[in-house]
């Protein structure tokens, strides 16, 4: 099977100013994108590797915005979305979501469960699918992230739940919001080839963890 | 609707009418080119008699208020929303709380992201409409703990919100006629703001109108 891993560059097309520039003297957001970058491109090799097909990713994308804006520039509002919630282990306050719009983890999942098709897929495995491949996931992206800069980045148990967009991000921007004035959000788009439907990693690092982040990449820089 | 056309039954929707039959000469040949007649369906006709209002989205910590029949619409989890009616002049607004209070904010607060901000900026925008005190009523629906892992027990955002909010409204002498909050699932909230009604629906298809 021919498996290949394609790059696309994304252009946000958003008014809304999304971006990128480097607000905080700690925190490079430059770092912290080429570090979401490696582990992005582990993610999609992973998943790749599972599915058995080629996987498009798009260029990570730092968000530095008031969290309210998040959902208009996302613009999924009431798309049925299947979400697995997992955080970091230890002292890093980290918030790591997984979505995939509600068809495409059933299809996702009759793949992985070798169900004939998706009504035959039952609900409990259907969970249980996606809930492990958002373990390998999530773990090959914080694996590429911790051989590179040398912490021990390990998740939590994922949580899943089904619901329409709006409704799932909302919980996080709130906690956002109390946290600080702006977000910071990493995000990276992926899709199977020949497919329309987006999935997304969307990720929630606290400022410490944005700091060590940089911190360590720095010191491997500078050498 | 069926048709009798040339002897066959035919849906109204699959009828093309010839409009006008032009002549193009092209590369010495004729061709006839048909402009067609855009047949409405019938199932089309039926739904804009049923008189849908215009739904109009609401975004986070964003406040609207409308006097024009319209659908005032947003999605919420652990955020509030605020509809709030004023039954004689027919008019009435929605707000999408983030926060209970204002007092984290350092700067000037933006007004639709906190509920003790909020409603004192969705009522005066709506008697800004109707230019007089009119008996107000609210209805709210939201405060959700989706994520048993996000929230501890400190912290249960959802919870707080729904406090917060009544608490704002009875401040403001505003009736709660309707609620429907807590639980750990999402709500997609329709305000019309003719009739009063909200009209809350669950993902998984339960719809209560307040």
């Amino acid at each position: 099977m021919n498996k290949q891993l394609t790059f696309e560059t994304h252009i946000v097309k958003s008014s809304i100013g999304v971006y990128s520039a480097v607000e905080d003297q700690q925190v490079d957001s430059g770092i912290l994108q080429e570090l979401g970058s490696i582990g992005a491109g582990h993610a999609a090799t992973a998943l790749s590797d599972i599915l058995q097909q080629e996987i498009l990713i798009d260029m990570p994308t730092i968000h530095r915005v008031e969290p309210h804006l998040l959902p208009k520039i996302y613009n999924r509002h009431d798309i049925p979305t299947t979400a697995v919630y997992l955080q970091l282990k230890d002292k890093y306050g980290c918030d790591i979501l997984l979505m995939f719009e509600l068809t495409e983890a059933k299809k996702i999942a009759t793949m992985m469960t070798m169900a004939s098709s998706i009504e035959e897929l039952d609900q409990s495995m259907e969970i249980s699918a996606i809930q492990e491949l958002a373990n390998i996931l999530i773990g090959s992206f914080l694996t590429a992230i911790s051989d590179f800069v040398g912490l021990q980045l390990l998740p939590t148990t994922p949580e899943l739940i089904v619901d329409a967009f709006d409704a799932i991000l909302d919980n996080f921007l709130i906690k956002q919001a109390m946290a600080s004035e702006k977000a910071f959000v990493f995000d990276t788009h992926f899709k199977r080839k020949g497919e329309e439907a987006k999935s997304i990693i969307v990720i929630f690092p606290s400022a410490e963890l944005q700091k060590l982040l940089t911190e360590k990449s720095k010191e491997l820089i500078d050498v | 609707m069926l048709l009798n056309f040339a002897g066959h039954k035919v849906n109204m929707a699959s009828i093309i009418m010839p409009n006008k039959i032009t002549e193009k000469q092209q590369s010495g040949k004729v061709a006839l080119t048909y402009q067609q007649y855009e047949v409405t369906p019938y199932a089309t006709i039926q739904a804009n008699t049923n008189q849908k209002l215009e739904e109009v989205r609401v975004d986070m910590a964003e406040i609207k208020a409308e006097s024009k029949p319209v659908e005032l619409l947003t999605s919420v989890g652990s955020c509030i929303a605020i509809c709030i009616h004023d039954p004689v002049h027919k008019c009435g607004g929605l707000a999408h709380i983030m926060l209970p209070n204002s007092a984290i904010e350092p700067h000037e607060p933006l007004p639709g992201k906190f509920a003790d901000t909020a409603v004192p900026a969705l009522v005066k925008a709506i008697r800004r409409i109707s230019g007089k005190e009119s008996r107000l009523s609210a209805k709210i629906a939201g405060g959700a703990n989706m994520f048993a892992n996000l929230n501890t027990a400190s912290l249960d955002i959802g919870a707080k919100n729904i406090k917060a909010v009544k608490a704002a409204l009875a401040a403001h002498k505003i009736r709660l006629a309707g609620e429907d909050v807590g639980g750990s699932h999402g709500r997609r909230i329709t305000f019309n703001i003719v009739s009063g009604i909200a009209t809350v629906r669950r993902f998984d298809g339960e719809i209560t109108k307040l």
